[in-house]
Parts: C-alpha cells; sequence; structure tokens
C-alpha cells in the first residue's frame, strides 16, 4: 500500500470505530465496545506503523507527500482539497497520538467497565482520537481548522461525559467556548494566510511564504499571532488555560489522553507545522516564547498548592506545554518535539496511575484525604514514582534528555534566550517540587481510612456518592464512580498498559540521546531542513552544564518535597503562613478566573440582559414598534369616525358632492 | 413548463387536499411534499452544471398592457433555494401530518400557498412577479398565525403583517419606478424581465432611494435589527411546524432579493450603502447573539440566533466580493435546514417537559434519550458554525470576503462566532444536561418525531462531508452578482493568488 | 317646445326624491324617493334624445328602467325580510356598519 492510503487509513479506522459504537450502543454489551474501539485505534496505530516504513523507504527529499480524496470547497478565491499531508512531523504526531490512544483504551476497557456510559464513551473516545489525527495530518489550513474545531467539541463532550454534574457541565462549556476563541484565531490567522499568499494548501502556502512577505512583514505578524491563539487556547496558556483545570472533571482516562497527551499539545504541532511562517513572523514567534514561560512559571507555581490530585497534574501539564510552546516558538522544533512525546508517556503515566488511585479513593481527588498508600497500592506507586522522576527531569528517565535537550537549544541561541533557559531551570525545580509533594502526600504518611480497608483486602466503596468538585450528590446513572471502582492492581488490563507507559517513560530518551542516537532530528529532518535554526551545532560543554544543573535542581526539588511533606510535616503549614501573600496569589490562581469574568464574561452578560430587558422594550418595541403602530392606528381611527352608519348621511355625502362636481364643471364652463 | 409545475404543485395539492375532505387532506398534503420535492431533487439534478446559466427558463407575456410577464427559470442563484424550499416544505408537511390539526383542510391550502409563493418568489425573473410572489407569501402565514397560532396570536400576527407590508410597499413602488425609468430610458413599452433593468444608467440619487426601498423590505423580511419587532411575537405564537417553514425558507427570499434585485440592478447605491449595511449585518449579529444567550425561550433561542445568522448572510453579501457572496447562499441553505431540525427538536424537547418551551423547565433529558442528544448536538453544533460542518464552510467564506473588503467588520463579526458557541452549547445543556430537576419525560425519539427531523440531519451531515456541489453551481452567478457593485465600490471581487500578489 | 321646461320639470322631481332620501328614516319611502330620483333623471334623458333626434338617451332610459326594477326587487326583498325579523324599518336604526 502506498503511503498515503496507510494516512487515510489512520484516520479512517477511528472514524469507523466511533461510528460503530454509535449506531451500536443498544447492541453491544458487556466488554464489546471496549474492544471495537481499542483495536479500532491500535489498528489506526498500526496503519501509522505502515505509513512509517512506506515513508522511511522514499529518498530523504520526497518525504512529503499530500493526496486528495475530493475537493471539498472551491470558490472564486478558494480552492480546498479534502487533502492529507504525510510527512514526518505529522506521522510522529500519528505515532504518538495513536499509540498512547491505544493504550489509553485499553485502560479504559477495565477502568470504565461499570460505568453506565461505557459504550458511549468508547464512542467519543474514537471519535475524538479520530479528530485528533484529522487535526495532524490536514493538509490544508481549512482541514487544520476542521481538526481543530473536532478536537474542541470531542474534548467538550468527553469533559461533560459525566452531565449530570452541574460542575462538568459547566466545565464543558467552558473548555468549548475558549476553545472556539482558538478556532476563530486559527480562521482569522487562515484568512490572513490566505490573503497573502492566495493558497490553502500548506505546502504551497509554505513555498510561496518566503517570496511573500519579508521578515517581519506586518500582515504575516498578525496572521502568526492570530495563529497563536489559536495554539494557546488548545494548549491551555496563559491566558488562555482557565479551562484545563476544570476539564478535570472528566473521566481520568479523558484527562489522560486529551488534556495530557495529545489534544493540549496541538498547539505545540501548529507552531511546529507552521514553522516557515512563524520563522517570517519573528515577533510573533517571540511572543509565543514568552507566552510559553510565562505559562510554565504560573503554572508550576500553582502546581505547588492545588490540593486536588488530577489538577496537580493538570497544572503540571500546562507547564510542560509551556516549555514546548517556548521550545517551538523559539525553532527548537526538534526538542520541543521530543518533550511533546516524552510528556505524552510520563503524563498519560500520571494520570493513569492517579485514576487508579482515585478509584482507591472512591472518586475522591483531594490530597488533603489521601495518604499512605505505597504499600498497598505497589502498582500504582512505582508508576507514580517513574512518571514522577520522568517530570522531574532525573537521569536517566525521559524527561530528563527532552526537557535539557529544549533548555540547550535555548541556551545556544543566546541573546535573550537566556532568559527562557533561565526560567526554565526555576521551572523545573518547582516542578520536582509539586510532583513530589503529591506523591508523598498520597502514598506516603498515615494511611487513610480507604487505604487501610486495601491493606484489608476490600476496595473501599463509598456509602454514597458525591461529586468531588461540589459536593452535590451523584446521579450515579450517568457519574463516577458507577456501580463499582476499579484499581490497576487488580485490572490487568490498567496495569498493561500503565506498565507499557512507564517502560516507556523510563527509555523514550534513547531515541535522542545527544551525540549518541539523534533519531528523531535526523527523522523530522525532511520537515525542518529549510528551518534557518534546525540543526544548528550544539555547545557541548553548555550541554554537560545543563544536564547537570537539571540534574541536581531536579534531584534537590524532591528533597526538598520530602523534607517538607515527610521528614517536618508541619512545614507545608509555616511555609504559608510566612508567604501568606504569594500563597494566596497562587491558590487563587492568579485569579485568572475572576479577571477573565470581571472583564468578558460579566460584561457580555450585562449587556445582553440590557438588550433584552431594556432595548427591546424601550427601543425596539417602543419607538420603533409602537411608533408606527399608533400612527396606523389614529389614522384609521380619524377615517372610521367617518363610516357613520347612517345612510342618510352618505346619501347627503353624495349629493353634496355631485353638487360640488356640477358647480365646478360650471365654473369652469 | 416544469417549473410552472413545481411553482403550483404545493398549492395544487393543497388545494386539491381541501377539495377532497377531511380523510384524502393529509395523503394529499404529503404526497404534494414529497411530490415537490421530487421534481426540485429531479430538476437540480437535471440542470447542466456545465454549461450552467438559466435553464427549464418559461417567459411569457401574462399581462400585457402593463408589460409583466410569467418568467421563471433555474440558475446556479436558486438552485439550492429552490431544493431547499422544496425540502423544507415536505418535513414541514410530513411533521404537521404526524399530528392533529383543528381545520385540516384550510391549513394545509394555506401550508401549500406559502410554499408556492415562496417557490415562485425564488424562480421569478420579472421584477413585479417577484414582488407579487414577496407578497403573496404573507397571507397564508397571516391565517396560519392568526388562526392556528397559540397566545396573543392574533396582536402577533397583525403586528407581523403590519411590519412587512410596511416593507413591501415600498419595495412595489420602487419596482414601478424601476420598470417606468427603464421604459423611459429604453424608450419602449414598459416591461419589468430583470434581465431588461440590469445596466440601468440610473442616476445615483435615483439609485439611491429605490435601493432603500428594497432593502427596507428585505430587512424586515429577513429580519435585520432593529426591524426585528415582529419576531418576537410571531415566532411565540406560530405552531412549530409553520415556523420551521417560516423561519427556513422566508427569510432567505429577503436575504436571495438583495443577491438577485438590489445588487445587479443598482450597484452604485449598493455600493455607497456597504457600509450602512454592514453595520445593520454586524449589529444584527452581536445583538442576535446577545438576546439568544439571554432568552430562556427554547424556541426564540432559535428565532434570535436566525437573526445573528442572517446578520452572517447579510454581511456576506455586502462584502460584495465573490466568496462572501457564494458563502451567504451557502449559508442560507444551511440555515435553513438546521432551523428546520431545531425548530422540530424545540417541538420534541416541549412535548418531554410537560408542554413547556422554558429552558429551566428542562434539563436532564439526555439520559433516556440518546438518539434524541445526538440529534440535537449536530444540530446545534452545525448552527454555532463548527469546524467540519457546511455552516462552517459558508461563515469561512463570508468571514474571508468580508475580511477582503472591509476587513474591522470581519474582526468584530467574529464575536458573533464565539458567542454564538455560547448560547447553542447553553440552551443544549440546560436542556439535554444537568440533574433531572424538573421531573422531565426521559423519553427518545419516537418514530413519528423522527421522522422530519432525521432528514434534516442527514443533510446537514451530507453536506459537511462535502458542501462543494452547492459552491460549484453558484460560484458564477454569485459572482456575477456582485460584479457590477463591487466595481463601483472599487473593491476587488475575486481575491486570487494571482490578484493577491500583484497587489503587494 | 323648448327643453329647458322638461328639464326644470326634471329637476324638480330630483330635488323632491333626493330630500326625500334625506330627510325620511322608513327605508320604503326612501325606496320610493330613489325611484323619483331615477326617473327625473330618465326624463331628462328622453328629453335631451328628443333633442338631438338621436336614440341614445332613450336606451339609457330602458337600462335605467331595468336597473331600478331590480334595485326595487333587492330592495324591498331586504325589506321584506327586516320586517320579518320583527326589526323596525329604519333607516338610521340600521346602523350596523359603523366604523
Amino acid at each position: 500500500m502506498s503511503l498515503t492510503t496507510y494516512g487515510w487509513l489512520v484516520i479512517a479506522f477511528p472514524l469507523a470505530g466511533s461510528i460503530i459504537l454509535g449506531l451500536g450502543h443498544k447492541v453491544l454489551k458487556g466488554k464489546t465496545a471496549g474492544a471495537i474501539g481499542s483495536s479500532a485505534i491500535l489498528l489506526s496505530f498500526l496503519s501509522g506503523l505502515g505509513a512509517l516504513r512506506s515513508l522511511q523507504s522514499r529518498p530523504e527529499g520526497s518525504r512529503q507527500v499530500v493526496s486528495s480524496l475530493w475537493t471539498y470547497a472551491h470558490t472564486g478565491g478558494l480552492d480546498v482539497q479534502f487533502s492529507i499531508l504525510v510527512d514526518p512531523l505529522s506521522l510522529l504526531m500519528v505515532l504518538v497520538v495513536a499509540g498512547v490512544s491505544t493504550l489509553i483504551h485499553l485502560y479504559s476497557v477495565a477502568y470504565m467497565a461499570s460505568d453506565e456510559g461505557y459504550v458511549r464513551f468508547f464512542a467519543y473516545l474514537n471519535f475524538f482520537v479520530f479528530s485528533m489525527l484529522m487535526l495532524v495530518l490536514a493538509g490544508n489550513l481549512i482541514l487544520l481548522a476542521v481538526g481543530w474545531g473536532l478536537v474542541g467539541a470531542a474534548s467538550y463532550l468527553l469533559i461533560s461525559f459525566w452531565y449530570r454534574r452541574n460542575t462538568a457541565t459547566k466545565a464543558g462549556i467552558k473548555a468549548f467556548v475558549i476553545n472556539v476563541v482558538g478556532d476563530v484565531g486559527i480562521v482569522l490567522g487562515a484568512i490572513v494566510i490566505i490573503q497573502g499568499t492566495g493558497a490553502v494548501d500548506l505546502l504551497t502556502v509554505f513555498a510561496k511564504a518566503p517570496h511573500v512577505w519579508h521578515t517581519n512583514d506586518p500582515q504575516i505578524v498578525v496572521g502568526c499571532l492570530l495563529l497563536m491563539v489559536g495554539a494557546f487556547a488548545k494548549s491551555a496558556q496563559v491566558p488562555f488555560h482557565t479551562w484545563l483545570p476544570d476539564a478535570m472533571e472528566g473521566p481520568t482516562p479523558v484527562s489522560a489522553l486529551i488534556h495530557a497527551a495529545t489534544m493540549v499539545t496541538a498547539g505545540v504541532y501548529l507552531i511546529a507545522r507552521m514553522h516557515p511562517l512563524f520563522q517570517i513572523a519573528t515577533t510573533a514567534s517571540d511572543v509565543g516564547a514568552i507566552g510559553g514561560a510565562v505559562t510554565l512559571l504560573v503554572a508550576a507555581t500553582i502546581g505547588l498548592v492545588v490540593t486536588d490530585l488530577k489538577r496537580v497534574i493538570a497544572y503540571s501539564t500546562m507547564s510542560q506545554i509551556g516549555y514546548m510552546i517556548m521550545a517551538v516558538s523559539a525553532g527548537v522544533y526538534g526538542a520541543g518535539l521530543f518533550h511533546l512525546m516524552t510528556h505524552a508517556f510520563f503524563k498519560a503515566l500520571l494520570f493513569m496511575a492517579a485514576g487508579s488511585v482515585i478509584g482507591a479513593m472512591a472518586g475522591e481527588q483531594n490530597l488533603d484525604r489521601m495518604g499512605g498508600f505505597r504499600k498497598v497500592m505497589p502498582i500504582t506507586y512505582g508508576c507514580f514514582i517513574v512518571g514522577g522522576l520522568a517530570l522531574s527531569g532525573i537521569p536517566p528517565f525521559s524527561g530528563f534528555f527532552s526537557k535539557d535537550d529544549i533548555l540547550l537549544g535555548l541556551g545556544t541561541q543566546g541573546g535573550w534566550y537566556w532568559a527562557l533557559y533561565v526560567a526554565g531551570y526555576v521551572g523545573a525545580l518547582m516542578t520536582a517540587i509539586y510532583t513530589f509533594r503529591m506523591i508523598f502526600r498520597a502514598f506516603h504518611g498515615e494511611p487513610c481510612e480507604e487505604a487501610k480497608s486495601l491493606a484489608d483486602g476490600r476496595l473501599f466503596h463509598a456509602a454514597e456518592h458525591r461529586n468531588p468538585g461540589d459536593g452535590t450528590l451523584e446521579d450515579t446513572g450517568v457519574g463516577y464512580p458507577g456501580a463499582k471502582h476499579h484499581i490497576a492492581e487488580r485490572s490487568p488490563s490498567m496495569s498493561i498498559s500503565m506498565g507499557v507507559l512507564a517502560i516507556l517513560a523510563t527509555i523514550g530518551g534513547v531515541i535522542q540521546l545527544p551525540k549518541v542516537t539523534n533519531t528523531l532530528d535526523h527523522f523530522l529532518d525532511p520537515t525542518f531542513r529549510d528551518s534557518p535554526k534546525f540543526g544548528i551545532p550544539i555547545d557541548y560543554n553548555l550541554m554537560a552544564i545543563g544536564m547537570v544543573i537539571g540534574a541536581v535542581l531536579g534531584l534537590l526539588g524532591i528533597y526538598m518535597a520530602w523534607v517538607i511533606w515527610v521528614k517536618k510535616p508541619g512545614t507545608s503549614a509555616r511555609i504559608q503562613a510566612r508567604f501568606a501573600l504569594p500563597y494566596k496569589l497562587f491558590s487563587n490562581k492568579w485569579y485568572f478566573d475572576e479577571i477573565i469574568a470581571f472583564l468578558i464574561v460579566r460584561p457580555f452578560a450585562a449587556t445582553g440582559r440590557f438588550f433584552q430587558r431594556t432595548v427591546e422594550r424601550v427601543v425596539v418595541d417602543g419607538a420603533i414598534t409602537a411608533g408606527p403602530v399608533s400612527i396606523a392606528r389614529a389614522s384609521s381611527a380619524a377615517v372610521r369616525s367617518w363610516q357613520s352608519g347612517m345612510l342618510r348621511a352618505y346619501a347627503a355625502a353624495v349629493i353634496v358632492g355631485a353638487a360640488l362636481v356640477v358647480l365646478y364643471l360650471m365654473l369652469q364652463a | 413548463m416544469e417549473l410552472t409545475l413545481l411553482l403550483f404543485l404545493p398549492l395544487a395539492t393543497g388545494l386539491l387536499g381541501a377539495v377532497l375532505g377531511n380523510r384524502l387532506v393529509k395523503p394529499a398534503a404529503v404526497l404534494g411534499g414529497l411530490g415537490t420535492l421530487g421534481v426540485a431533487v429531479g430538476l437540480a439534478l437535471n440542470y447542466d452544471t456545465a454549461l450552467g446559466g438559466s435553464q427549464f427558463t418559461v417567459d411569457k407575456l401574462w399581462v400585457k398592457p402593463l408589460g409583466i410577464h410569467w418568467a421563471l427559470t433555474i440558475d446556479g442563484l436558486n438552485l439550492a433555494l429552490v431544493v431547499l424550499t422544496a425540502f423544507v416544505y415536505a418535513s414541514v408537511v410530513v411533521a404537521c401530518a404526524v399530528r392533529e390539526q383543528e381545520n385540516p383542510r384550510l391549513f394545509y391550502f394555506h401550508l401549500g400557498l406559502g410554499a408556492s409563493a415562496v417557490l415562485g418568489a425564488f424562480l421569478a425573473q420579472d421584477l413585479i412577479l417577484f414582488v407579487l410572489f414577496f407578497d403573496l407569501m404573507l397571507v397564508p402565514f397571516y391565517f396560519l398565525v392568526g388562526q392556528w397560532g397559540t397566545g396573543e396570536r392574533v396582536a402577533a400576527t397583525t403586528k407581523m403583517v403590519i411590519y412587512t407590508l410596511a416593507g413591501s410597499l415600498l419595495m412595489l413602488a420602487a419596482a414601478v419606478a424601476t420598470g417606468a425609468l427603464a421604459a423611459s430610458h429604453h424608450g419602449r413599452h414598459i416591461d419589468f424581465l430583470i434581465s431588461n433593468l440590469q445596466r440601468l444608467p440610473l442616476g445615483k440619487g435615483t439609485q439611491q432611494w429605490i435601493f432603500l426601498c428594497f432593502a427596507a423590505a428585505f430587512l424586515v423580511k429577513m429580519p435585520a435589527v432593529p426591524l426585528h419587532g415582529w419576531l418576537k411575537d410571531a415566532y411565540k405564537s406560530m405552531p412549530l411546524p409553520v415556523l420551521a417553514l417560516f423561519s427556513g425558507v422566508l427569510s432567505k427570499v429577503a436575504a436571495y432579493g438583495f443577491l438577485k434585485l438590489a445588487l445587479p440592478l443598482f450597484p452604485d447605491a449598493a455600493a455607497s450603502f456597504q457600509d450602512l449595511l454592514l453595520a445593520i449585518g454586524v449589529i444584527s449579529i452581536l445583538y442576535g447573539s446577545a438576546l439568544a444567550f439571554t432568552t430562556n425561550d427554547a424556541r426564540l433561542v432559535v428565532g434570535y440566533s436566525s437573526i445573528a445568522q442572517l446578520g452572517f448572510i447579510l454581511i456576506g453579501i455586502f462584502s460584495l466580493t465573490s466568496d462572501g457572496a457564494q458563502g451567504a447562499l451557502l449559508q442560507m441553505v444551511n440555515h435553513g435546514v438546521v432551523t428546520v431540525a431545531l425548530v422540530m427538536i424545540v417541538g420534541v424537547l416541549a412535548s418531554r417537559a410537560k408542554g413547556s418551551e422554558d429552558l429551566g423547565s428542562m434539563g436532564g433529558i439526555a439520559m433516556g434519550a440518546p438518539v434524541l442528544a445526538v440529534v440535537f448536538l449536530i444540530a446545534a453544533f452545525a448552527n454555532l458554525a463548527m469546524p467540519a460542518s457546511a455552516n462552517f464552510i459558508g461563515e469561512f467564506l463570508i468571514l474571508k470576503g468580508v475580511f477582503d473588503s472591509v476587513t474591522v467588520v470581519a474582526v468584530i463579526a467574529c464575536l458573533g462566532v464565539a458567542m454564538a458557541a455560547v448560547y447553542m452549547l447553553r440552551a443544549y445543556i440546560r436542556a439535554m444536561h444537568g440533574p433531572d430537576t424538573n421531573g422531565v419525560e426521559q423519553r427518545d425519539l419516537s418514530f413519528r418525531e423522527a421522522l422530519p427531523i432525521l432528514p434534516a440531519i442527514a443533510l446537514i451531515l451530507a453536506l459537511a462531508v462535502s458542501p462543494q456541489p452547492l459552491l460549484k453551481r453558484s460560484e458564477g452567478p454569485a459572482t456575477a452578482a456582485v460584479i457590477p457593485a463591487a466595481k463601483a465600490a472599487n473593491i476587488d471581487p475575486i481575491q486570487t493568488a494571482t490578484t493577491a500578489q500583484a497587489k503587494r | 317646445m323648448n327643453i329647458g321646461w322638461y328639464l326644470a320639470v326634471s329637476t324638480i322631481i330630483f330635488a323632491i326624491g333626493a330630500a326625500g332620501v334625506l330627510t325620511k328614516r322608513n327605508a320604503l319611502v326612501i325606496l320610493l324617493c330613489l325611484e323619483l330620483m331615477l326617473n327625473a333623471g330618465n326624463l331628462a334623458l328622453v328629453a335631451f334624445s328628443r333633442m338631438w333626434g338621436n336614440g341614445d338617451g332613450q336606451i339609457f332610459a330602458i337600462i335605467v328602467m331595468v336597473v331600478a326594477a331590480c334595485e326595487v326587487t333587492v330592495g324591498l326583498g331586504l325589506i321584506v325580510a327586516i320586517h320579518r325579523r320583527g326589526l323596525a324599518v329604519d333607516a338610521d336604526e340600521l346602523s350596523e356598519l359603523r366604523g
């Protein structure tokens, strides 16, 4: 089969899976749905592997292939084909997305087993994977926007999966609307690009861009900034990030797949995909790099104080994507995508392990209530440790190499990138602290009631299910934890998928060992070869220094977390009291929600109410409608009064009228 | 000849049903609806796209002293809208047939008359014929609201009629003036064939007042802010299937009128009022959206969202670019289909919430109704122009056209895109999601309920997969419609790669 | 004979009829007065016809008679119908069509 046939199959399988599950939702019993959903994604992954083999067998110069199925929209000024672009970059994304998705589907087979919406879940999940693959394979700007929008929709569906929870529906609409704002950015950005190049096809746009725009041409800067809005909204970067923590309302596998490993990295992919444009629009790239750096710091500080297990990981995701955005904006594409890949492994792993803990806690997510799970949940604990070490950047785990690669790339470029370099290391320290704070609080210390019950061999079940978000009583028909809960220790499919990810998170770094393998850089070369920053020689001294700093900071962070939360348990309270102001700032998430509510949500709502209550009544119903209506009424009343109904009056009018006519004629004569 | 048949089929079957009696009225109407759809689809399939232009033309001198022709045709501009009308009419008749009406004979007669009038307005190639059908559309709806409506129906229908008639009278005067001026210019007997009225060297002042008269009629019908005062009451009191027909196609006649008449006949005026109409369009988008996300009435969410969507169509047309006009045309079809689905869904929702259409009395319906939930979700996503829907392509083309001609308008209009997401999802969530606090009936779509909805959903999906068949046929005529006005406004109507590069 | 005399008589009869229509309230009498007015018109038509030696006026007069006959039939029918319903045959009372 040809390369592009594989490419189309990659998209087709998840779509088919989603349709089959959707149509068969009433028929499919037991775990059939999980099997169908998982195998659809597995087939998609295998097609991706086929495409990889086919791609690697081509000469390096022709590793960017476009295939079109039909004309999607052709107008006077636009020619949109339904086309995919298969090249090393899109294929890397396909493999990461489909690969991690396969494992998460496998995990979900057990994790969601007792959920009433089992079939629905897999239908949505397959639909998401289809959308995401559509996004990464899109061959032109319009299809990119289509994929972009569809993942937003799928994300909405999955966040609101337990739709009886008010917190979940609120989180869903919030995520969706912010993502639509991002879509608008993409659409406007696409329009600007089309206006400039007259093309929608990505490769054509890239080929024309250098001839159309000079460096920092205002048009392309605006276009790229608009694309950046889309990227920031989807990748939860400041200030478009507030939806991501709330998105944790979705089931844990969703958090692992969409809000950690795949969808939220779409912004990174976008910037990498559009690199020929961002390289012309250097101002936009700088904005992106700074935005990423700000996000990585802001999110890390919030991660230090949040008490919800999943939200800690969510803020960590924001922070890590900040690294990636910073990297690809600064032109360090290989490292950014490398980190994207390793992050997908260890973050998905952390979420899966968190799901296992939540299972043991019967849906409870508050760290304050957890403790002492180390002995009773060895697999989960091990996975947390592996994921945590990778996230903290401890050698030889994968995160160490990828994070270091990013910072090395920034440092090599010098100039003001040094500021980003420093920010990256500050972030790394905080990352290690919050990661191990989470681990120590959940697994060490005094065993909580749930851990004790597990030690007795019984999985804890709450007498009544309450929404962890707002404490309202749950409808178990739609909402966690369903009838039963599941933990990795008791579900092979959960532990297998976690085990695979744990291995990948550990050894994932080998594909890009600096000076040794550099496989990823070579692989991506056909996509990025035109980039001036791609493959600039590395300063090996800087690399050695960076690695040492990274490892030391990571270990230091872990040590600090150990001191604060294990060795001297009261320390954190003292720190909170000492630094009351920053603590308040961090625990209120830098007041972003409040600021957005104040600046955008409330004015809009007030305007809407003003229109509804005042303008409609006074202007529309009053001045515009009532005015003409009353004029019509008054004039009709005036004419009506002549119609007395008196026959003799009419006769008199006729006679007088006739007399007047005669008189007139006589006078004329 | 085929077109005359198509035009009269709904009316004739309505009349036939009325004559045949209460028992046969429904079958006659349903057959009429499906027959109309069949003829329309047949014509569309037989329309030679490669050839393009006007086909199946009928042109007979109808009223000789006044020079009025019975001139009908199908071209790329109205093809899709004619099929849309037939489709909506068929769906509406089916939706009516699965429930009971008081006095069904008269009801279906009025419905058929309405559909025939709309078809006539789309097909007419004579200005007076257009005006005639445009006004005729109002008559059956006056009765349909007045007799079969609910609530304050008489007040609502009176308000609607006064509004629309005011606009129509202006349009009639303008149409007569156009014909007379053309006759005196060419020095021949008066006639109103639209093709003969183009390229009149009218003075700018004359063009302007004539254009404004037409615009007033169209803006009332769409409706655009601030001429939408009749909408709320009329929507509230219309029977739901009637509302589907009304909202689905009548508003499109007005938008079509801009493309068919106002732009080609009075290009200078269109160019000079471009800013005004763009402003009205943008205000409609923002104002309609703001109303839609504050109302609690499910029906009014659809109504106000129509104001916003027609605002998009208006700015698309008055971008005076080929892409904008094509986007507007595509969006007319999309909006028609989506509206039918949404209006019918509102009916289903109300039946689950003890007959109330208040969003506050719904909640949690999705639980027992997965099919309904999916169907509603598809319609809602389409209405908010979710990427991958044909509405997205329509809106994209509109925004692109507007961006190319008046950038700032496009940027403001984008707010409407985000607001659409808010109001559609808000309505969806409040009806379908959340805890079941109001004791709604959790029942899935029954076969009868699904019958008129599912075809619309299928059409939404089909258009999403490929909107190209519509775009292909409308490219030529839509471009031709905007070119004179674009020239007058000094706008490049077709932004292509070459022109974009030449400009730099 | 001078046409003036005929016209004078016609005018007088017309005026009497008109005055009757305006002053009488009984529908029957109004109908009678209307007949007077019509016949005054007929008289004038015939006189003019005679004067010009042309038959048109007489034809008109005959048409007017036919119309008058129809009118009387309908009018009397209405009056009888009103009377049968027990209503007063009074033109002023019958003002249902007041706007």
